[in-house]
């Protein structure tokens, strides 16, 4: 399953909540508690195993870990929680072997049907997908109002919002993509629809104004299944734009400011603590496949 | 209690056998000054212990990047974050000695009971005398070996005026001294304290109750603590000089307290054997202008020449002696025209004849061979110090100070010129150390306080007066003379006198002073602090412990003003 193949902008149906386009206010009450969710993940070493046969097959160690940052709207705090690391051998050609214990970290060997190196980073990637799906829906079984960031799963129908900070695929023709400009802080576009295997909803709304930016900087796409009710999709839009503009990152701090959002860019952080020291990994790794025979 | 838990070692920064920080537990703190032990292993040795005191406390949120990730952090929460405390502490001991920083990570417990005084070698001094009370309320000790003379000797005190209560602390430590004698041992016997009052009449009031002692029941436990009674000096006994152009009558020139004063001089007698002479001329440019040369020559003829007059005791008249010299002790009827010395003025006058003739020339047994504006120089300061302290040296009784009246004699020299004070200081620490010098015996002690040491043992320049200070630093602590000596800034007081003092203190101390080297002993934790200290408060370094430790020592029961005097005597008594 490639999400990638499923974003593609095409048909695109722009009237599920109005054909009157022009931007609207965010509203609602806040949620008592909202849960950012995100994931890191790293290439710690990339393995050869020799096959007399037919030549070397690639493979890669790498860790990747997801957590959420849980913040409570009537204490005004945030803490990190549920974050978790995963390690992964994934050798390519099919090829199926135990790597060697690892002195203080557990790597699970996994094949992979392709001998290229980038689909076998694209395979890690993917499993941290999963890890933050599976956290996302957890987290919104409990009843928190859910921020993943990245496009949202293609799980159960949960009210999850996907947050995606780069507007890479114009989704909207030229009648509707004006009243993104238009947007003030704290207001959204009116939901569209995309997406033949994985239909979602989808809005813009404005984080925060850029100074010296283009018409659309400040602005990030949200999106979530549509397999949710129409009613509960526009609440979710509502009550994201009026709580996004307020988790904001600053510029001068944040290179992807403002849509790099302050909770996440420190879960991100956090995780990347927990990966370990990468020389260490490295070290550790190399000292376990000492002599062994691939 | 002695397994309170407060955090674990920092492992984000290396450890080291000086100094190591806590990751403080969030239901638990440090205060600066609190006394910490870690246990560590070490291959194949046996447990280690590392003591430390806390030398600053620190706190921050962690997961804040930027300072305006405050704000993100306390208002909104939006960034998570977390408040952290730790401590920096400073190694005081290692248990058994094997200097291994201590581990990461381990466990650190707040030192109390027997691992308290473990922390601070208490367990190893053989003779801990209080010396003030640490930030838990309990005493801490000074090793009086370090004090009286066995390992090492003397005290210094440092801190500008007013809030640094050097005195104070120096009575204070007076007190636990004389209130502690089965510490201080062999010494306590006969033990001698000399006290120079050289500012206002604080001292005055020693052996009276102080009326705002009950003011506050902690001093009183505070003292309870320490083990001594909080009543004022048992022994003391007040010396001032007599009152300028006071006739035949010997007044003491005090103005607060009159009562119980003593009036002190020395006779024209004891002046010439003693060689008080040289104590006319310390000030530092006397030595520069060769004065010492014709004063050291005046001073032994006086010692050959001058013979008791029957009749004036204590006058002396100037005589050549016989083949032999003089007998001891020998009296004579004075001629007619000779001039009986009775004072410092008579005594002026006959060098005069001798060293200055109206008409021909100068005796050279007297003048030697010096430059005629050295001898006038010579004269012009003794015709100074007649003006200054011609009435602490005349014919009559023997008024000089007996100390052996009481436990503690304070001398009061606050009225005098500075010329008499030096005079005074150094004509009573020559007598004392003299005496010890010729017993050759460490034991009974003879305590010291001087205050304004800077004065009477200056950095810079040469006196007599200075030269015998640095004696007694030297020599003194084998002699059982013992120095409290007390400045405002220890960097004006000759090298040799600081150095040669084992325990030392500071109270708050001026900004640019406490960067001096004088005060390397400090750390510079401590040193920032000693800038902030409170009256009451003071830095105590001594030899046996390598960190300097931060100690109050509580309120006087004795009167320190005559306001503070708790009159509670029977008014109507031998009526």
């Amino acid at each position: 399953m490639d999400l990638a193949q499923d974003l593609t902008p095409d048909s695109v149906d722009t009237e599920v909540e109005t054909i009157d386009w022009r931007p609207l206010d965010g509203r609602g009450e806040l949620p008592a508690r909202v849960a950012f969710v995100d994931g890191v993940r790293r290439v710690d070493a990339r393995l050869t195993a020799d096959n007399p046969q037919t030549g070397p097959v690639p493979g890669i160690c790498g860790s990747c870990a997801a957590g959420s940052v849980i913040w409570d709207s009537a204490q005004r705090c945030s803490q990190i929680r549920d974050a978790d690391v995963r390690r992964l051998a994934i050798l390519g050609d099919g090829l199926r072997v135990e790597l060697p214990a690892v002195s203080g970290l557990v790597y699970h060997s996994e094949s992979f049907p392709s001998r290229e190196t980038p689909a076998l980073i694209q395979q890690l990637q993917t499993r941290m997908r999963q890890i933050e799906g599976e956290l996302s829906t957890a987290l919104a079984d409990e009843g928190l109002f859910v921020i993943s960031d990245g496009p949202i799963q293609p799980l159960a129908p949960h009210a999850v919002v996907g947050f995606i900070k780069r507007q890479l695929a114009p989704y909207l023709e030229a009648a509707q993509a004006h009243v993104m400009g238009q947007l003030a802080p704290g207001q959204r576009t009116p939901l569209f629809c995309f997406g033949a295997r994985y239909p979602r909803y989808s809005w813009y709304l404005r984080l925060a104004r850029v100074v010296g930016g283009h018409s659309w900087s400040g602005v990030a796409r949200c999106e979530c299944t549509a397999t949710l009710p129409l009613g509960q999709a526009r609440e979710l839009a509502d009550v994201s734009a009026l709580l996004l503009p307020r988790f904001a990152s600053a510029q001068h701090i944040d290179p992807r400011a403002p849509q790099n959002l302050v909770p996440i860019g420190a879960l991100e952080k956090h995780l990347r603590r927990l990966l370990g020291d990468a020389a260490l990994v490295y070290r550790s790794l190399r000292s376990a496949v000492a002599g062994l025979e691939m | 209690m002695s397994e309170q838990r407060v955090g674990r070692v920092l492992g984000l920064e290396h450890t080291t056998t000086q100094e190591f920080s806590v990751a403080i537990d969030e239901e638990a703190y440090l205060q600066l000054d609190d006394l910490v032990v870690v246990r560590s292993d070490v291959p194949g040795r046996e447990e280690l212990c590392t003591y430390g005191i806390v030398t600053e406390s620190r706190a921050a949120y962690e997961g804040a990047s930027f300072e305006s990730d405050t704000h993100r952090i306390a208002e909104e929460g939006t960034l998570p974050g977390a408040k952290v405390r730790s401590a920096t502490v400073a190694v005081t001991r290692v248990l058994p000695e094997i200097w291994v920083a201590p581990d990461p990570g381990g466990l650190v417990l707040r030192a109390a009971g027997p691992e308290r005084a473990r922390a601070l070698y208490a367990d190893e001094m053989e003779r801990p005398l209080p010396i003030g009370i640490g930030r838990d309320g309990l005493p801490v000790h000074v090793d009086l070996d370090f004090f009286d003379g066995r390992k090492g000797g003397h005290m210094s005190i440092s801190g500008v005026s007013g809030v640094a209560t050097k005195t104070s602390f120096a009575l204070f430590f007076l007190r636990m001294l004389t209130g502690r004698p089965e510490l201080v041992g062999q010494g306590a016997s006969n033990l001698r304290v000399l006290v120079f009052n050289v500012k206002g009449e604080d001292l005055l009031w020693l052996d009276r109750k102080n009326n705002h002692f009950k003011d506050n029941p902690q001093w009183a436990a505070d003292w309870a603590a320490l083990g001594v009674e909080p009543v004022p000096f048992p022994q003391v006994a007040f010396w001032a000089p007599p009152r300028p152009r006071s006739g035949d009558r010997l007044i003491p020139n005090t103005g607060s307290r009159m009562e119980g004063v003593h009036a002190f001089c020395w006779t024209l007698r004891e002046f010439i054997d003693e060689g008080l002479l040289r104590f006319l001329f310390t000030d530092a440019s006397d030595v520069r202008n060769q004065l010492n040369f014709i004063e050291e020559r005046v001073r032994s003829q006086l010692g050959r020449c001058a013979v008791d007059v029957a009749g004036q005791p204590g006058a002396v008249v100037l005589r050549d002696p016989p083949a032999g010299g003089h007998r001891p002790g020998e009296l004579v009827q004075s001629r007619g025209e000779e001039l009986v010395i009775h004072d410092l003025g008579t005594l002026l006058a006959a060098l005069e004849l001798r060293l200055d003739p109206v008409e021909g020339e100068p005796d050279r047994k007297w003048s030697g061979r010096v430059q005629g504006g050295t001898v006038s120089a010579f004269l012009r300061r003794m015709q100074a110090a007649v003006l200054r302290l011609g009435h602490l040296v005349r014919a009559g009784e023997s008024r000089r100070i007996d100390r052996t009246r009481a436990q503690v004699t304070v001398v009061a020299i606050q009225s005098l010129h500075e010329l008499a004070q030096r005079f005074v200081v150094g004509a009573l620490l020559a007598e004392t150390f003299e005496a010890k010098e010729i017993s050759g015996q460490r034991l009974p002690l003879s305590v010291i306080v001087l205050d304004e040491l800077n004065k009477y043992a200056p950095r810079e320049g040469q006196s007599p007066l200075k030269d015998m200070l640095i004696d007694i630093a030297q020599r003194g602590r084998s002699l059982g003379v013992l120095l409290v000596g007390a400045q405002q800034t220890a960097s004006r007081v000759a090298s040799e006198v600081m150095e040669n003092a084992s325990i030392r203190v500071a109270g708050r101390l001026d900004a640019a002073e406490a960067q001096r080297a004088e005060y390397g002993w400090m750390l510079p934790a401590t040193r920032a602090r000693a800038r902030l200290l409170k009256p009451g408060t003071m830095v105590l370094s001594q030899p046996s412990i390598p960190v300097p430790l931060v100690v109050t020592f509580p309120f006087p029961p004795w009167a320190t003003r005559q306001e503070e005097v708790l009159d509670d005597r029977d008014p109507f008594e031998g009526l």
